[in-house]
């Protein structure tokens, strides 16, 4: 063979190979933890499927998650066609929306999810993408402390006057079924050996503080049930509301009180659990992505057997937890949208779906998709039941500036938290921040 | 020099320009056009032209005020910290390092750590539950002290880059320490010079330019602080742990302001230019006279 027959011949093969990998469909998906897990499960189902084409076959692709979020954003900005699909959660469709193309699930799609867990992946009406994994707050506890509690007639003593130094009521210990965001408070200060010096615990609670957009999540369900809200129904701010005032008092209080710990404005999610797994915390609200970590006897073993979980307590208002959806959507710039969207269709059906959570994601499940799973994944059935009957979208939190808000209001309430600013300049700089963002 | 001489340096040099331009030059042009527009992730590609509003809107942005003292305070006080430690550890151990100077490599540790790590570790050792400094605290004095709360967050993290940057003074110092001529300290010995004496009028003077860019060094690395406090604190609570790098990444990433985050570098830019510039011709200025 001459050399220029070799050159032709290296250059068709190359030309031949580029054309396969684009043919193929690559999924961007969230790395590491049992999500990746699940979507390799499902892939490998998807791919050995008979009817997919081979150039339709999946592939993966995962970034670090650090940044994971900002990552995408500049990718999908610069017009990348390195994904045909990718990742997306309820707090930044909006972020995502202009790049991307909304979807079209299976016709199995509403009965296996349910409207409220689909609502999770819509923006400005259309489906952006499928609900793979659902976040949402439990109210984690130690049974065993609250059955001391709820049966010792000197602790229900000890526990009226603290309610009452501390919050202007005696008030009796309930169980954390029937807590609300009141009985939260004194049930914390009660296991709180600053206020409590005979308590079983060190603290009472472990709140996540830190100047980060995800502790806002955990917080405003506390003012949600209360009646908060992003904007009213003219658009108007209404975050300096007395429902904002009374959750973020509350917080501060029992910071200052020490019913939480001292470092809580450096806590996020792992600090958190790590408080709860040592002993010294009788109780928390907490990520339902932490029910492995916190119920498992290896990583959990002093605390484990006797960790319970409930939905968040109830406020005036009702009880609510703040629910967010993690899940796969189209690129606009995808090299190959037919095969993307036959996957994404795929990945809506109950076969699919229930794969995907035996497998070990999260997703929320209904009817006869549940029930296929609850034995296997006992801690999904109340996933789906919380977010169908507490679970809410605070209104304006699925728009283009979505995080930036919950960012703003990690800066201004943290900043009120650690005694950097009064109540009054951080609920007047969030609406003005909001105000802007939101218009 | 002859024509083609000229055109054979101007061929030599050409791909060398070429890629400082295409490296450079045309990020700065850029940068230039996005400080200079309303620009956000959706219209990167059709920045809207709105002069100098961006750069008003940083300038009067309490937040990049707040950010620029912390990094001015947070890089004055680390940097004096490591350099009077570094100087002093230097001069300490020097009698030790010249018997064993592979001891060098031990004291020098902490800074081959990457500083995004370091953050990460003091997330562990400080953390109440699972740190030992707040355990053995809390079970030796009672005391369940909170490094992190927005009283104390500015003095832990002070320690932390002083703690990780002091042994780079230190290799600087013991260099520069062990590079005096022995001559000299002998000539000033027989002429009575020792002990303080000795250090403050012989070696120190001697030693000043190494000081001089030990200092200087140091100041930057931490007036662009980002990896440790990012890691370990984030923005820090009410953005007291904000640093003007941080505050240039947050506004371009997380907020979104493309323009006011490029805005912000550029002063930045501007600024140390200015001061390289004024450093710069000070000390030709010395060197003349």
């Amino acid at each position: 063979m001459t050399f220029r027959k070799k050159m032709l011949t290296a250059t068709a093969l190359s030309a031949l190979m580029a054309t396969a990998a684009q043919a193929e469909v690559t999924v961007l998906g969230w790395p590491g933890g049992p999500e990746e897990e699940a979507l390799r499960a499902v892939t490998e189902i998807y791919n050995a499927k008979d009817d997919v084409a081979e150039e339709n076959k999946v592939e993966l692709l995962f970034f670090s998650r650090d940044g994971f979020f900002d990552k995408l954003q500049a990718d999908l900005a610069a017009g990348s066609d390195a994904f045909d699909v990718n990742l997306l959660a309820t707090y930044s469709i909006g972020r995502y929306a202009p790049y991307m193309e909304p979807i079209t699930l299976s016709g199995e799609a509403e009965g296996v999810f349910g409207d409220t867990v689909l609502s999770t992946m819509q923006f400005e009406g259309a489906q952006y993408g499928v609900p793979t994994d659902l976040s949402m707050h439990f109210l984690f506890f130690r049974s065993d402390l609250m059955e001391e509690l709820m049966g010792d007639e000197d602790a229900k003593a000890t526990y009226a006057a603290i309610s009452e130094e501390y919050l202007g009521t005696a008030m009796e210990p309930v169980a954390p079924d029937e807590m609300t965001w009141e009985d939260f408070a004194a049930t914390a200060l009660y296991f709180s050996r600053s206020v409590n010096p005979d308590s079983p615990t060190r603290y009472g609670t472990v709140l996540q503080m830190k100047n980060l957009l995800f502790n806002m999540m955990v917080f405003q369900s506390l003012p949600r049930a209360y009646g908060a809200d992003w904007m009213d129904a003219d658009g108007n701010i209404t975050v300096d509301s007395e429902a904002y005032r009374t959750g973020l008092e509350m917080y501060k209080m029992l910071y200052d009180a020490g019913a939480t710990p001292t470092d809580s404005l450096s806590y996020e999610f792992p600090e958190a659990n790590a408080a709860f797994t040592s002993g010294q915390v009788a109780m928390m609200v907490q990520w339902n992505g932490a029910s492995g970590a916190l119920t498992g006897a290896e990583s959990a073993p002093m605390t484990a057997d006797v960790t319970d979980s409930v939905a968040p307590p109830t406020g005036p208002e009702g009880r609510f937890t703040h629910i967010h959806g993690l899940g796969l959507g189209l690129n606009k710039n995808a090299q190959n949208p037919d095969g993307a969207k036959a996957f994404l269709e795929w990945l809506s059906t109950e076969e699919a779906a229930v794969a995907y959570a035996t497998a070990g994601g999260a997703p929320g499940l209904t009817g006869t998709a549940i029930e296929a799973v609850a034995e296997a994944r006992p801690d999904l059935v109340p996933l789906g039941e919380f977010a169908s009957n507490y679970g809410y979208v605070m209104n304006g939190a699925t728009g283009a500036n979505a995080l930036s808000i919950y960012e703003l209001q990690a800066q201004e309430f943290t900043g009120y938290w650690g005694d950097t600013q009064s109540l009054d300049e951080a609920l007047s700089a969030a609406e003005a921040g909001m105000a802007d963002l939101l218009k | 020099m002859s024509l083609s001489q000229r055109s054979e340096n101007a061929i030599l040099t050409a791909p060398l320009v070429l890629f400082l331009l295409a490296l450079l030059g045309f990020p700065t042009v850029l940068d230039v056009i996005y400080s200079l527009s309303d620009v956000s992730f959706e219209t990167l590609r059709a920045p809207t032209f709105t002069g100098l509003d961006n750069f008003r809107a940083v300038l009067a942005d309490p937040d990049f005020w707040q950010a620029t003292w912390f990094s001015l305070k947070f890089a004055v006080l680390t940097s004096v910290a490591e350099c009077v430690l570094g100087l002093a550890l230097a001069i300490y151990f020097s009698p030790i390092l010249r018997r064993a100077p592979w001891m060098l490599a031990i004291l020098i540790m902490p800074m081959i750590i990457a500083p995004a790590m370091m953050g990460l570790m003091y997330r562990l050792v400080l953390h109440e539950f699972i740190g030992p400094l707040p355990n053995y605290l809390y079970n030796w004095f009672g005391v369940s002290y909170g490094f992190l709360t927005a009283q104390n967050v500015f003095k832990t993290i002070f320690v932390i880059e002083t703690l990780q940057w002091t042994p780079f003074a230190l290799l600087l110092f013991h260099m520069a320490y062990e590079s005096i001529p022995e001559d000299i300290r002998e000539a000033a010995s027989v002429d009575g010079t020792r002990g303080w004496r000795l250090l403050t009028r012989i070696e120190l003077p001697l030693m000043l330019p190494t000081l001089g860019v030990a200092l200087f060094i140091r100041f930057i690395d931490g007036f662009r602080v980002f990896d440790n406090i990012w890691t370990l604190t984030g923005t820090g609570p009410g953005g007291s742990t904000t640093s003007l790098s941080i505050y240039i990444y947050v506004a371009f990433f997380r907020s979104g302001e493309i323009g006011q985050a490029i805005a912000a570098s550029m002063i930045l830019f501007a600024a140390a230019f200015l001061v390289l510039f004024v450093a710069a011709r000070r000390g030709r200025g010395k060197e003349t006279a």
